[in-house]
């Protein structure tokens, strides 16, 4: 198990120096034009002093190796352009709570609405709750997100009486960014849990099941429901990546002062460190949510082990 | 025999599924009755409704399935009027368990063996906590499975097929019924394997003074462990007797070609014998006697109208127009002169 989860963290940081490297390397790419607020009025001596400053014309591997040794002494370094000179820590310490905390309430109303939502449809076989579940995840899938993120944001805050922007100290603006960032993952999650109750109601093992005595009701969740989560498993990283993706955008939609709208900000105003390090950070939790998908099985599935095969036991 | 106590009686049943808007007629009017403590096999080919028959007694029916008529008498209840859940919980493992073809399948991948059949010894016996762990591997050791504390935390994985078995049978005899359904339970089986779990049956039925219903096409199975076979075929039981009766007299033309099928009466260098055709098809109308169209030697009236049930004793029942007084004699094929212990005539 140990053993494990060293060589997955290995392959991660591999994962991670690749990542970093594509984004150092594109970011680089981008016309100089984008570091400067009044470009043209510059004289060329003070472009050139800045970019220097910035480490700009140093050859492309020396600014790279610069980087990773600086990232190896946990300096993230400071912003260039969107608070100039800010250690970028500092700015993302201020930023990334919100964030998370958005991200995380969103992931377990998901799992909240969506679990329920696909065991339901999968009991309720071609009756109401499954041909509504099926109607709005096709809803969710077809209409492209940011239609229906500006339909709910308008109409939302109209229905619900609450300001359409994000404010931290009323709760009230929190539930459309956080209902917007979930209807993905709860579409996702009731999909793929019908998909596998279904699978999992016509095994034998139900049959017997119900031979012996126990409540439909029961079976569902003792039985099937846990048998079914096993595959469901993989789809928790995937979702998370999901709420990340919506983070993005909805926090922009909303003025969170988050992480999400963040990176849109610093990709716009070429802020190259810190584009670097919020990529980082997000490479990070997706290939936590990876692991911790991997580690959560063989918790929940006995058959799974990370150990190796020894013979007979 | 002694006098006997009917446990269950099923009279004139009939079942049908709705397949694709077609109606098909599973079981057509079955008639039989369950003695107390008897073993009782059912034998027949695929399709030909004896997983179906038994899964009535315990409204295990598939959704598009429904007892159209007829009535399944169980302590004075009938069990073809159930309609809910909660009806049929009263029944379910309580009064008939079941023991199901697969174990391979049919334990749940995700729970120890232990928490398996503690959930039927929790529901039926009101077991729980450290009564129930020694319960457990009491049952576990009665079906066999050695040191019964370790092998009781294990997953079924960590089971052999057998092994499997075992535990599923531990699980029905957790449930403490009165009548225990065994559907094809050896039929997944090594064939070293089978006649273990065999006579493990055969000795927990003494113990727990069990009735048991083998659902069977394995004739060896059924000379094994049957005291009484009902051979059906079409949905309908056309012969039912004694072991005896049905190896050494059997009186259907069904029961004669599925007997000349054993390979066991086949001679060296011949070909095997084999039933012609294939069985009707049960979405249709069946009019006389549905073997007519693969028997060689059906008579006229085999095509018109259905043989009512000839009593040929007490307890041999056969329907076939071949036991009226009117129909001519015909012979049972030669091979099955081969089964009778002293090779001699069929019928004395």
């Amino acid at each position: 198990m140990t053993k494990y989860v060293l060589k997955r963290l290995l392959s991660a940081i591999l994962t991670l120096v690749i990542v970093l490297t594509v984004v150092f390397v594109l970011v680089r790419q981008m016309p100089i034009e984008g570091y400067f607020d009044n470009y043209d009025k510059l004289d060329e001596n003070i472009i050139q002093a800045k970019l220097d400053k910035m480490g700009l014309n140093d050859p492309m591997p020396v600014q790279l190796l610069h980087f990773f040794k600086n990232l190896l002494k946990g300096d993230l370094g400071t912003s260039a352009r969107y608070s100039v000179d800010a250690p970028i820590t500092g700015i993302i310490a201020q930023k990334a709570p919100v964030s998370a905390l958005l991200g995380i309430i969103s992931m377990i109303l998901a799992m909240a609405l969506g679990l329920p939502l696909g065991a339901a449809m999968a009991r309720s076989k071609s009756k109401f709750w499954d041909k509504f579940g099926t109607a709005f995840i096709v809803f969710v899938n077809a209409v492209p997100a940011a239609v229906y993120y500006i339909y709910l944001q308008s109409y939302g805050a109209k229905a619900l009486g609450v300001p359409m922007l994000f404010n931290r100290s009323e709760w009230q603006t929190w539930i459309l960014p956080i209902f917007s960032m979930a209807l993905g993952n709860i579409a996702y999650y009731a999909m793929w849990l019908r998909r596998y109750m279904v699978d999992e109601l016509n095994k034998d093992y139900v049959k017997l099941a119900r031979a012996k005595g126990v409540e439909n009701k029961k079976i569902t969740m003792r039985h099937v429901f846990r048998n079914a989560f096993v595959p469901m498993v993989q789809y928790i990283p995937t979702s998370l990546m999901y709420t990340i993706c919506g983070s993005i955008y909805i926090e922009s939609l909303y003025s969170v002062p988050g992480m999400g709208g963040l990176l849109v900000d610093v990709i716009n105003r070429q802020d190259n460190p810190m584009v670097q390090a919020i990529v980082m950070i997000y490479s990070c939790i997706g290939i936590i949510g990876l692991l911790l998908g991997d580690l959560l099985m063989t918790a929940i599935d006995p058959r799974i082990t990370f150990a190796k095969k020894e013979g007979a036991r | 025999m002694e006098n006997k106590e009917v446990v269950l009686s099923v009279r004139d049943l009939n079942v049908k599924f709705s397949l694709r808007g077609r109606v098909l007629h599973a079981i057509r009017g079955v008639s039989l009755d369950l003695y107390k403590g008897e073993s009782f096999a059912i034998v027949g080919e695929s399709g030909s409704g004896k997983s179906v028959l038994t899964k009535t007694f315990m409204g295990l029916l598939d959704q598009n399935g429904w007892v159209d008529s007829g009535s399944i008498l169980y302590n004075g209840e009938d069990l073809a009027q159930y309609k809910t859940e909660k009806q049929w919980l009263k029944i379910r493992g309580r009064e008939v368990a079941m023991v199901l073809q697969d174990p391979m399948t049919s334990l749940n991948p995700l729970k120890t063996i232990g928490a398996q059949i503690g959930e039927a010894l929790k529901l039926h016996q009101g077991l729980k906590g450290e009564e129930a762990q020694k319960r457990i591997c009491e049952i576990l050791t009665d079906v066999g499975i050695t040191e019964p504390e370790r092998r009781a935390k294990q997953y079924p994985h960590e089971f052999s097929g057998g092994m499997r078995q075992r535990a599923v049978i531990a699980i029905a005899i957790a449930c403490n019924p009165k009548i225990l359904i065994c559907d094809e339970p050896t039929t997944a089986l090594d064939v070293t394997i089978q006649a273990q779990i065999l006579q493990l049956i055969k000795n927990l039925v003494r113990k727990y003074q069990l009735t048991t219903v083998y659902i069977t096409h394995d004739l060896g199975v059924v000379a094994n462990v049957a005291d009484r076979i009902a051979v059906m075929y079409a949905g309908d039981i056309v012969e039912v007797g004694t072991c005896e009766e049905i190896y050494y007299s059997p009186r259907h033309p069904y029961t004669w070609a599925l007997l000349s099928s054993l390979p066991q009466l086949g001679v060296k260098g011949e070909e095997l014998f084999s039933i012609r055709g294939t069985p009707p098809n049960l979405f249709n109308e069946i009019n006389g006697d549905a073997f007519a169209a693969r028997n060689p030697q059906a008579l006229n009236i085999d095509f018109v109208e259905r043989p009512p049930y000839f009593d040929v004793s007490e307890t041999h029942k056969v329907r076939s127009w071949l036991m009226d007084e009117r129909a001519p004699k015909v012979e049972p094929p030669e091979a099955l002169k081969r089964l009778t212990p002293e090779g001699g005539s069929l019928y004395e």
